[in-house]
């Protein structure tokens, strides 16, 4: 549970599905408005500087992103997109737009909620110092000596699985886009060689997954990006 | 056939050849009676001169034979009343006989020079109304919207030029057989000959056939991109003295009325490219607002009925139970919903493949994950080579058709039976197959069950729609692979789908 009286912004055409959202957010332990079109909601967002926004891409007076960008410019609140699944492109826009994670309707509450907490676990991380040194499974990474350890023996990773795990690393639970990582790790000038980054997580998973076809921290948004899961 | 020797000596054909005869005896007797006062005034070589005279009004009225006639007949009427001794054949000088001699060799030559010169002013004014003919009909048949019009406009042009009748054969939309655009069709055809003409592209004349009441000529539409049919025309009587002046026209004919049928040709075209843009277009949007409109109630029906599971203070038992089954069922629906407009889009040939290159490994990870509880008593076994080379497809189509997959394997294998997701080369192809321990595929049944609405076994009491293998056989071509199902070895459904392997990209080696 968060902490006390956190404040989530919906912004959802639709009146059932803010209903059942509300009701989920309530359990959680939040409070929530409400905002059924774009221009309510970026109004809303001013006044009650929300600590969590939840969006649904299909709003009648545009899909969304444009306010994603304009919130972006002037606040760093955790964003996340309600979609249809055949909307690929618009999630990676709204992801590239600086979203922070998605989900595909229809969704099931107790999927709301855990993407809810984790989004808001992190905001309130946010604050403290970074811890240098990450763990997961039976793995454990030390950022200040660039370590890497499993079962207690030294991984070895070459410079750019070491870059690519630590971009990773750094924004635990939020789906990074292709895009975003190939400009990251290997420049500007490879956002069309998706196959690096494939064949690298590829790598990462084959040192540091149990089961490599079958990963549990080393996640694929399929079509669209992948996502640290501690 | 007799129209241009007809047509070309119109004025001449007023006259019958007897009549010509007379007239042309006439005018020399005329001419005889007008001379014989002036005998004593002028000489007789200016004598001479009215005679040539004569013979040459002759020539340019009356023509060629009447001007050999007064030649001839000149020649004597000089000799019998002006040449001494007159009114008889004799002559005294024997140079009079120079004076016959060049006489009617002067008359003869300028009488033919004059009645060519005649024949060819007037053939001269055939071609200038054939012209202005073939000039009206091409601006007519630029303005033609239908064959049907065209049609009707050749066969206008070639009754009034040329007293025949005219069809014209167009290859038909589906097949390369021809047809005539005219129902029912004015000339008898000889389709061997028609065909003849369209795949030499050479005119074929037949004049048996022509007395037969058939078409004799048979020309090739030919336009700029192809041959586009043949133009049939068939003559009232023979066709032997066709000349080739003529042939000449009726190509020209032929080239119009080709350049009209393909300018319709692709007027056609054009609308139909338009239609189906309209209705490609209509067909997408009725797709996107459908598979919105189906979605959001969806959504807020499984998120109510979900919600209403969780509810604090937790149901009565029943009323829970009835609850979870709301959710369970509206989650189906949204599932079949889901499938169905797939299916729909795969079908509408809107979904655009986004090709990359990638390792199945992670399709099939993120497949088994997406499935998660759905896979729950079936643990899936992964067994992919580990020399298997990128593959370029669509990651979101593909781990739809592993899902699919995955998700009949669970459904129809008893539980705690393992599925084997396995992958080998197969150059130049990579083949994927998913295994189960299943009851198998009903036998003769396996082919259909591809099609859309097929299930393998009815009245099992599965859900499902009969969907989800069309949408991976539509999946899978796109991307020009193949899917099969098969019996496993030992019992059990196989199916196995195919990816090209192409030229996989190269990776840079990194720099230690």
């Amino acid at each position: 549970m968060s902490s006390p009286a956190c404040k989530v912004l919906l912004i959802e055409d639709e009146k059932q599905i803010r209903r059942f959202v509300r009701m989920a957010l309530e359990e959680e332990g939040c409070t929530v408005a409400e905002a059924d079109t774009l221009a309510r909601g970026l109004i809303e967002a001013g006044v009650c500087k929300p600590d969590l926004l939840i969006l649904d891409l299909g709003l009648p007076d545009g899909n969304g992103i444009s306010l994603i960008s304009d919130l972006r410019s002037w606040s760093d609140v955790p964003i996340l997109i309600l979609s249809a699944r055949s909307q690929e492109n618009d999630k990676i826009d709204a992801l590239d737009a600086g979203a922070d994670d998605y989900l595909t309707k229809p969704f099931n509450v107790g999927e709301l909620r855990a993407r809810v907490r984790a989004l808001l676990r992190r905001r309130h991380r946010h604050g403290d110092e970074a811890t240098p040194v990450i763990e997961f499974g039976d793995v454990r990474i030390d950022l200040s000596r660039r370590l890497v350890l499993r079962a207690n023996e030294p991984v070895h990773l070459t410079k750019i699985e070491y870059r690519l795990l630590a971009t990773l690393l750094g924004q635990p639970g939020k789906v990074l886009t292709q895009r975003n990582l190939l400009r990251e790790i290997w420049g500007p000038s490879y956002i069309e060689s998706s196959h690096y980054l494939r064949v690298y997580v590829g790598h990462l998973r084959q040192k540091l997954e149990d089961d490599p076809t079958q990963p549990q921290h080393f996640l694929t948004e399929t079509g669209v990006g992948y996502r640290f899961q501690p | 056939m007799k129209s241009q020797g007809t047509s070309g000596s119109l004025s001449l054909k007023s006259y019958r050849s007897w009549q010509r005869a007379l007239l042309t005896l006439a005018a020399c007797v005329g001419t005889t009676l007008l001379a014989t006062p002036l005998l004593d005034i002028l000489d007789l070589a200016n004598i001479v001169m009215l005679f040539l005279l004569t013979v040459l009004v002759i020539a340019v009225t009356l023509g060629k034979s009447a001007a050999v006639w007064a030649s001839v007949l000149s020649v004597l009427l000089f000799d019998i009343f002006f040449v001494p001794p007159r009114f008889s054949l004799a002559v005294n000088n024997i140079q009079y006989l120079v004076t016959f001699a060049v006489m009617l060799l002067t008359g003869l030559i300028t009488g033919q020079l004059a009645a060519n010169l005649k024949q060819k002013a007037q053939e001269a004014l055939v071609r200038e109304a054939q012209t202005q003919a073939l000039y009206q009909l091409s601006r007519q048949l630029a303005g033609a919207l239908t064959l049907t019009q065209v049609s009707e406009m050749l066969s206008i042009f070639i009754a009034g030029q040329f007293s025949a009748m005219a069809d014209i054969l167009v290859i038909g939309r589906t097949d390369s057989g021809l047809s005539p655009v005219g129902e029912p069709a004015q000339v008898k055809i000889e389709p061997h000959l028609a065909r003849i003409a369209l795949d030499s592209g050479q005119l074929v004349r037949s004049d048996e056939l022509g007395q037969m009441g058939y078409a004799s000529l048979y020309l090739p539409l030919r336009a700029s991109m192809r041959i586009r049919g043949v133009l049939a025309i068939a003559f009232n009587g023979p066709a032997s003295d066709l000349e080739t002046a003529q042939q000449s026209l009726f190509e020209a004919v032929a080239s119009l009325v080709a350049v009209a049928v393909e300018r319709l040709h692709y007027v056609e075209v054009a609308q139909t490219t338009e239609l189906s843009m309209l209705s490609e277009r209509l067909r997408s949007s009725i797709l996107s607002a459908l598979s919105h409109d189906l979605r959001t109630p969806l959504t807020a029906l499984v998120g109510l009925a979900d919600s209403l599971t969780l509810s604090k203070p937790a149901l009565p038992l029943p009323a829970m139970e009835t609850a979870q089954a709301m959710h369970e069922q509206a989650s189906r629906l949204a599932g079949m919903v889901a499938n169905l407009l797939d299916m729909a889009r795969l079908n509408a040939g809107e979904v655009t493949l986004r090709r990359e290159w990638q390792p199945l490994e992670e399709v099939a990870g993120a497949s088994i994950k997406l499935l998660g509880n759905a896979l729950a008593g079936h643990p899936v076994q992964v067994r992919l080579p580990a020399d298997l080379p990128l593959l370029e497809f669509d990651a979101v189509l593909i781990e739809r058709v592993l899902c699919n997959l995955l998700e009949n394997a669970a459904k129809y294998a008893p539980a705690g039976q393992p599925i084997k997701l396995t992958a080998s080369v197969v150059a130049p192809l990579a083949e994927i197959s998913v295994r189960d321990h299943g009851p198998g595929f009903p036998v003769g049944k396996r082919d259909e069950l591809f099609n859309m609405f097929v299930r393998g076994e009815t009245g099992t009491g599965k859900p499902g729609t009969g969907l989800g293998l069309a949408i991976c056989r539509a999946i899978v071509e796109a991307h020009g692979g193949q899917i099969r199902a098969d019996d496993a070895p030992g019992g059990g459904a196989c199916v196995t789908f195919s990816l090209p392997l192409g030229t996989p990209p190269i990776i840079d080696e990194e720099q230690p």
